[in-house]
């Protein structure tokens, strides 16, 4: 297809166009219709696992819209009951295994898996739960790893993969028993991990969580330290995953100015000032 | 080639080394994750040291209908008290050799026919150095209606093509035919060769599809012994019509005698030049290579098979785009069943007229069809396409053993789901069983006498299913599961009401958001028995009871039966 060639396509029965190429997930979200998901964030290579992002396309089965190319003349419900009940099942299946509040919502409150099951008042799941724990892993010094947070999106995988480039996270197994594992199946503390956190800050759940293992604030004279809940509410932040958040939590200290004060100077070590126009 | 470096190490030390995976990582510049992700996930692969005498019973439908798991309890039991470091006995899924049924691999050979007393005698022997008798299939080549050479000199449809050079002509006498897949899904083959020949792509790929893995699926094992010749002809035609100059024959890694035999055909197609950069002289290349698959039903899917021969975990791909757009290695690749190429030849040698007028009832064609389970005679038969059910069962199989009833059959393996007796006069062919709300599928009649239990066998193919998933989408990988916890709960007795509408939710999602094929029929099984048998179900739900006295619910004081899957091989 040539650059520039757009797509003429019907999203919820409203008519949109999309250049050639365009998923439909990404021509509904161009459009303002949001279409939930686990597997799938912006800055990695869609694989359509999860299925959650599932419309109807008019075809026998539903399509994942992340992996869907747009097609000239396509007409797309992401809402109709049938999609929706869909949807639903697959959070119930998920939940139905998933250690709930898992430490993500612990910690941050902001578990995705939890969060979808919220929005569809699922307050316990229906089917029976797996008889066997898969377990935890806590080898890691900075990253906790509980495998029956995980669902398998293969976020992480890719984080490793295609963002860092680092190489140590995949599946293993098969069916039932699949998980992630590090190299050959080594304890993530003495696997080939370097711990750069991409894994941890791309996990929706907390199957791979931040462990505070460091509460020096960066110290400057006159900063105070910014608890990590202060942070999460914080609306700035809004929208950032809470792990990311940890994370990150003491690059942010609160400082107090008095009119007058230099704030930063030009050139400053650590302080990035606006280059004079 | 990842493959081939995990077999050479796994022929070295019986097991695949975790210092040996990490050597090979380096060598062959792969991260060592990729390798254990590959390794861990196929069955043939082991990560561990193998004990001395491994035993797998097959406990899939056939094997399951005929005392795979009275077997395997008699044979633990004998096991036990023999050496229990030593000797593992696990069930697995389906061997492929559902008329042979129980079937079961000892240290990896697969043998038939055998009571509990010959493999307990054969686990001792094994313990004490004694070899087992090496299994020798028969290589007199059966008759087949199929092959158009009978004594003639095979592959003259390549011949008359190289000379007629009338591509055109010969996809529009397989247009005519009416020729669709033969392996399950149907597609018409000539629509799907005018894909991949009016693609534009410098490579293109040619591959046959000899995976065959769901219970009752045996015919391509028989067509491969059998007509091997007329499998590579369909392979090297659909290379010259499409303009693919390389040809891949993906076989499960049980089939080692139809290995052989297609190895001596290909020698024989080379030293021909039917094989080659000149094929018959010509100006046309075409090359075929055997790949040995690593194992397990989920490779039967077409896009898993293409990503198992890219050396990866064999999970199938999103689509669109099908393979016929962005095949094997991103190319344009024709992928068909065995019994697909098997076709071609004689179509393009007899004529439309001949192929029509070998069907039954407004059917067309021949069609190879496995019969086993409860039949007198299981066995692969060639009959016309719309050939009735009842008379595979009574005329070709020999009728029920102990004179008992029929009491229901599944047309393909579970996928199709089961019928009742009443609808035993259904024709096989593609319209009279999605008439019937099942499906042709591959042709694996598997049949189930009157004292049996349908939920039981609901729960059977369901537990194939979850064992089977590769795990790559939610539904399939978690649905599986539940819906096997599910109907393990009712035939234990216990279920509600409630369970029915939550398995039709559950059936839903399984059937309209599974990635691919295997997923989408999870729950076929147990919707056709909720259908035709729904007082077998109703009374194990409302009454705990099993007429058939297979459940643990039909048994009084009976222990509740452990879930027999798949030993895990990694825990």
């Amino acid at each position: 297809m040539s650059a520039g060639l757009m797509i003429d396509l019907t999203v919820d029965g409203q008519k949109v166009s999309v250049p050639a190429g365009t998923s439909v997930f990404d021509a509904a979200r161009l459009n303002n219709i949001e279409i939930p998901t686990l597997c799938h964030q912006q800055n990695e290579k869609p694989i359509g696992v999860c299925r959650v992002c599932v419309v109807d396309v008019g075809a026998r089965v539903f399509t994942a819209s992340c992996v869907r190319p747009a097609e000239q003349g396509m007409v797309v419900s992401t809402n109709s009951e049938k999609v929706k009940q869909a949807r639903k099942t697959l959070v119930e299946l998920l939940m139905t295994d998933h250690v709930s509040p898992c430490a993500r919502q612990r910690q941050s409150g902001d578990c995705e898996l939890e969060a979808l099951a919220k929005q569809d008042n699922l307050a316990r799941s229906r089917f029976a739960p797996q008889a066997t724990r898969r377990g935890v892993d806590d080898s890691s010094m900075s990253i906790g790893v509980d495998f029956d947070a995980c669902i398998l999106c293969d976020r992480c995988i890719r984080g490793c993969d295609e963002i860092r480039e680092n190489f140590v996270l995949g599946r293993m197994g098969k069916g039932e028993t699949t998980r992630i594992a590090f190299d050959n199946n080594l304890p993530m503390g003495e696997s080939s991990c370097v711990s750069c956190g991409e894994c941890m800050v791309s996990c929706p759940t907390g199957a791979l969580t931040n462990k505070v293992i460091n509460q020096t604030a960066i110290a400057a004279p006159g900063s105070e330290p910014v608890s990590f809940q202060e942070l999460n509410e914080l609306p700035f932040f809004e929208g950032v995953s809470g792990t990311f958040l940890s994370l990150n939590r003491n690059a942010v200290v609160r400082r107090r100015f008095k009119r007058g004060d230099v704030i930063c100077r030009e050139g400053e070590s650590r302080s990035p000032a606006p280059s004079p126009t | 080639m990842i493959f081939s470096e995990l077999r050479e190490i796994q022929r070295q030390f019986g097991y695949l080394p975790a210092e040996e995976l990490r050597t090979l990582a380096k060598k062959i510049d792969v991260p060592l994750y990729r390798l254990h992700g590959v390794a861990s996930s196929y069955p043939h692969f082991r990560l561990t040291p193998p004990p001395r005498v491994d035993v797998r019973i097959c406990q899939d439908m056939s094997c399951h209908l005929r005392g795979a798991a009275e077997l395997r309890s008699a044979v633990e039991g004998a096991a036990g008290q023999i050496a229990q470091q030593d000797v593992r006995i696990s069930g697995t899924s389906c061997l492929g050799r559902c008329d042979q049924s129980p079937a079961v691999a000892v240290n990896d050979q697969i043998c038939s026919g055998l009571t509990a007393g010959h493999l307990t005698v054969m686990i001792g022997n094994l313990l004490a150095d004694v070899p087992p008798p090496m299994p020798v299939e028969s290589r007199h080549r059966v008759p087949c209606a199929l092959d158009p050479y009978q004594t003639d000199e095979p592959y003259q449809a390549i011949r008359n093509f190289v000379q007629s050079r009338d591509a055109k002509g010969a996809l529009e006498i397989l247009k005519a035919s009416g020729l669709r897949g033969l392996g399950g899904a149907g597609f018409p083959t000539e629509s799907k060769w005018q894909m991949v020949r009016q693609a534009p792509a410098p490579t293109k790929f040619i591959v046959c599809n000899a995976d065959e893995s769901e219970p009752g699926t045996i015919k391509d094992r028989f067509i491969l012994s059998n007509l091997p010749h007329l499998v590579i002809e369909g392979m090297i035609l659909a290379g010259l019509l499409t303009g693919a100059q390389k040809g891949i024959l993906y076989i499960r890694h049980e089939y080692e005698e139809q290995e052989k035999i297609l190895h001596e055909e290909v020698r024989r197609c080379r030293k021909l030049h039917l094989l080659g950069t000149s094929v018959l002289g010509s100006d046309f290349t075409f090359e075929l290579e055997i790949f040995v698959s690593p194992g397990g039903y989920i490779c039967g899917e077409e896009t898993a098979l293409l990503e198992a021969i890219e050396g990866r975990r064999a999970e199938p791909r999103n689509k669109p785009p099908f393979p016929v757009i962005e095949g094997l290695w991103n190319m344009p690749t024709v992928i068909n069943n065995v019994e697909t190429f098997a076709n071609v030849p004689a179509i393009l040698l007899r004529g439309v007229d001949w192929y029509k007028a070998q069907g039954l009832g407004g059917a067309a064609g021949l069609k190879f069809i496995g019969v086993s389970g409860d039949v007198m005679r299981p066995g692969v038969y060639e009959v016309p396409m719309g050939t009735p059910v009842s008379e595979l069962i009574f005329k070709y199989g020999g009728g029920i053993p102990n004179g008992k009833k029929l009491k229901g059959f599944a047309p393909s393996g579970p996928s199709s789901g089961y019928l009742p007796a009443s609808m035993a006069d259904v024709r096989l062919d593609f319209k009279s069983l999605a008439d019937a709300g099942s499906m042709l599928g591959s042709g694996a009649l598997v049949v189930c006498a009157e004292d049996r239990c349908m939920l039981d066998m609901a729960l059977n193919s369901t537990q194939f299913f979850r064992n089977e998933s590769c795990g790559k989408c939610v539904p399939c990988r978690v649905g599986s599961q539940k819906l096997v916890a599910m109907l393990t709960g009712w035939t234990h007795g216990k279920g509600s009401a409630a369970d029915l509408a939550l398995l039709d939710e559950l059936a839903d999602a399984l059937r309209l958001t599974s990635i691919c094929g295997l997923g989408q029929v999870v729950p076929a099984p147990i919707a056709s028995v909720l259908k035709h048998f729904r007082e077998e179900v109703d009374s194990h739900l409302l009454h705990s009871h099993c007429a058939a006295g297979v459940c643990p619910s039909g048994k009084s004081g009976a222990t509740p039966r452990i879930d027999a899957r798949v030993q895990l091989r990694h825990a």
